[in-house]
């Protein structure tokens, strides 16, 4: 991935609200990230974090109301998608944006045969006649690992396995070449070995198409094994940023510190306790003004609660963390 | 280390070809046409004090065992024994008398806990069942529970919907805990919760085993957790053990073809190890267990599989002292040319 290279997706600021009779939910506070082409970013956080949130809110994808995309700007081709009209949406939405979602069933319709689904955006977005529409239908089977593709167009998604399934969804994904591909906890409702499948199949289809992909998930372990770059995610910010192995490496935000030593392994030396993070996530009501992490960290101080921290650059190259304290001077932030 | 090998005591779970199958009724009279086999003849023993892991995919029917061994399910064959009873054939009411030695904890704890009563009358619902005490003793004996799991004494009047999901799961801990059980199965006790709260209720249950000597069945579908908390690992495949063994070793050398798969398949999450992590990637999806394959029920997905697997079931037998296995590999000496042979199937 070329340092150099634009962007293919560039976010600034985002900042999504919920309306909510007991008040406004701040679930996602000016988030800023961005993608480079054939870039894998992998979004990590817990239930709550906003990172789905986020991600629907930059296609369009929430209800409005109660969801409301109050600010911020999302660059894609030379367009603010939060600016243009619905219709123009609606092309990059499914057609050079794709999309593949935590749960395979819900997210297929069971009336349906795969086939209509595959050839649906084929057929909106690429303007393919039904024969060709199926020509590249059965080629995009193929392309997911589906045997005996041609038969199988007529399978309803009954009849497919999860992980099948899920590979079905990735198919129609990428159905119209997307320049980016969102894959939202893609593997999480899948079993261990057949998530290893999937995980093989994405890493493949990445090198042969080679779109971007920003990809979602709570579990590390997946990041590690296919993120470029890493975004964690907590209380609806982004809280550190950083190329794969600078980040597990040398983890700058005392969230990304702990939460990296929760987690068991099941290779190398046994932990005999397992850290905690103490507390719970917060509720996110109302405009932050203070660190969202500070209940629950180790090394909070008075600036804490006085002021949200914004990302600045720590560590290495293209790393950034949003805390007060730098670990490395082992004291607070100057300036 | 070579302590942890020996489990201390005698077994306090003791199943013997445990069998649990569910029919399937079909066509227009809804006559039995089938059955899925959910659990097919397993036997293995939980030694006092132990936790036993028990691991596998959705559907290999390990929830399937827990349920069984409590029996909430009339079991198709087999025994099961919990401190010398034998609970497989015990009458409706000597059941009753038997089920405050063994408890429960559910994986979802939004379902398991009765929206409409308090958190107080949730844990004490076992003990006015069971009829522990006057109904003063009963309170001091729930707030007791509620310190002993860390839930705020203050709470005992709120409904479930007023907590998080880590501390629905302590509500259901505490439960479990009323009546001083021996035996304690854990189906899933933490997959519902975010990865920060996991660590929570995994370390309270570790620290509920030291201080009451709790016996553990400890149901998961994480092995990185299940490496963590129990002292022997059982792997569960389409409704047979296929290999039980102390944690270390079954960590560190892995003996059946299918154990090597899943844990080679599990991520690390660490870049520099991840990068070197070789995996055995698994073509395939797992059989229906209502026609499971003939032979080995892993033979279809096998890369080491040979002629014999696809023809004779494989016995569960002990290989090594402690390490018990379901495979012919170990019946047999290995034959190399046949794994060259079949390797490149992933």
């Amino acid at each position: 991935m070329p340092d150099g290279a634009l962007p293919v997706l560039d976010v600034r600021d985002l900042k999504t609200v919920f309306k909510t009779r007991s008040g406004e939910v701040h679930a996602v506070n000016s988030v800023t990230f961005d993608v480079k082409p054939g870039e894998l970013l992998g979004v990590v956080g817990e239930s709550g974090s906003g990172k789905s949130v986020t991600m629907m809110s930059l296609i369009g994808l929430l209800p409005s109301p109660p969801a409301d995309v109050k600010e911020g700007q999302v660059l894609f081709g030379g367009q603010d998608l939060l600016k243009i009209n619905p219709n123009d949406l609606r092309h990059v939405r499914g057609g050079e944006i794709g999309f593949v979602f935590q749960d395979p069933m819900t997210s297929l319709n069971p009336v349906f045969n795969v086939g209509f689904q595959i050839m649906e955006p084929l057929r909106i977005h690429m303007g393919l006649n039904k024969s060709q529409a199926r020509a590249r239908a059965v080629e995009l089977l193929e392309l997911v690992g589906i045997p005996d593709a041609g038969r199988r167009l007529k399978d309803y998604p009954h009849q497919f396995s999860g992980g099948m399934r899920q590979r079905v969804m990735i198919a129609i994904a990428l159905a119209c070449d997307p320049k980016v591909l969102i894959a939202d906890e893609p593997t999480t409702a899948l079993d261990v070995t057949i998530q290893a499948q999937i995980i093989e199949l994405v890493k493949e289809l990445r090198e042969k198409l080679g779109m971007a992909i920003i990809w979602i998930t709570h579990d590390l372990g997946v990041i590690a094994g296919i993120a470029d770059r890493v975004m964690v995610m907590y209380g609806g910010q982004v809280v550190e940023q950083a190329p794969v192995r600078e980040l597990f490496g040398n983890p700058q935000h005392p969230y990304t510190r702990a939460l990296l030593q929760t987690i068991p392994s099941v290779r190398g030396a046994r932990a005999e306790k397992l850290n905690v993070i103490e507390g719970q996530p917060p509720i996110l009501a109302g405009a932050p003004t203070a660190c969202p992490f500070r209940d629950r960290c180790p090394q909070r101080f008075e600036r804490c609660d006085a002021e949200n921290p914004v990302r600045r650059a720590v560590g290495g190259a293209g790393h950034d963390a949003a805390c007060h304290y730098d670990f490395k001077a082992g004291g607070p932030h100057v300036g | 280390m070579l302590d942890d090998l020996k489990p201390a005591g005698k077994p306090l779970v003791a199943v013997d070809n445990l069998k649990m199958h569910f029919p399937i009724y079909g066509g227009l009279l809804r006559r039995r046409t089938g059955e899925v086999k959910a659990v097919d003849g397993i036997s293995f023993e939980i030694f006092e004090g132990e936790t036993l892991g028990l691991v596998g995919e959705s559907g290999c029917g390990k929830s399937t065992v827990g349920r069984a061994l409590l029996r909430l399910y009339e079991l198709t064959g087999g025994t099961v024994k919990i401190d010398d009873y034998d609970i497989a054939h015990a009458s409706p009411e000597a059941l009753r008398k038997m089920r405050p030695t063994m408890q429960m904890i559910f994986q979802d704890p939004q379902a398991s806990l009765n929206p409409r009563m308090t958190v107080a009358d949730i844990i004490g619902e076992p003990l006015r069942e069971h009829q522990a005490g006057s109904k003063l003793e009963r309170e001091d004996r729930v707030l007791e529970l509620m310190d002993q799991v860390g839930l705020n004494r203050d709470f005992a009047n709120r409904y479930p919907h007023e907590f998080s999901g880590g501390q629905r799961q302590r509500i259901g801990i505490a439960r479990a805990l009323a009546l001083n059980p021996k035996f304690i199965v854990c189906d899933e006790p933490i997959a519902a919760l975010d990865v920060s709260i996991q660590a929570q209720v995994v370390n309270l249950l570790e620290e509920l085993q030291d201080s009451l000597g709790l016996t553990y069945l400890f149901i998961s579908h994480d092995l990185s957790m299940v490496r963590h908390i129990a002292d022997r690992v059982a792997v569960m495949y389409l409704g047979r053990i296929v290999e039980l063994a102390p944690r270390e070793e079954i960590y560190a050398e892995p003996l059946h073809p299918y154990t090597k798969a899943l844990l080679s398949a599990v991520p690390e999450p660490d870049p520099s190890i991840e990068s070197s992590v070789e995996r055995v990637i698994l073509t395939g999806d797992v059989p229906s267990p209502s026609n499971p394959p003939k032979g080995c029920n892993f033979c279809t997905r096998c890369p080491s599989v040979m002629d014999v697997c696809k023809q004779v079931e494989p016995k569960f037998q002990e290989v090594r002292p402690g390490r018990f296995l379901a495979c012919h590999l170990f019946e047999y000496p290995t034959p190399d040319t046949n794994e060259s042979a079949t390797n490149g199937a992933g």
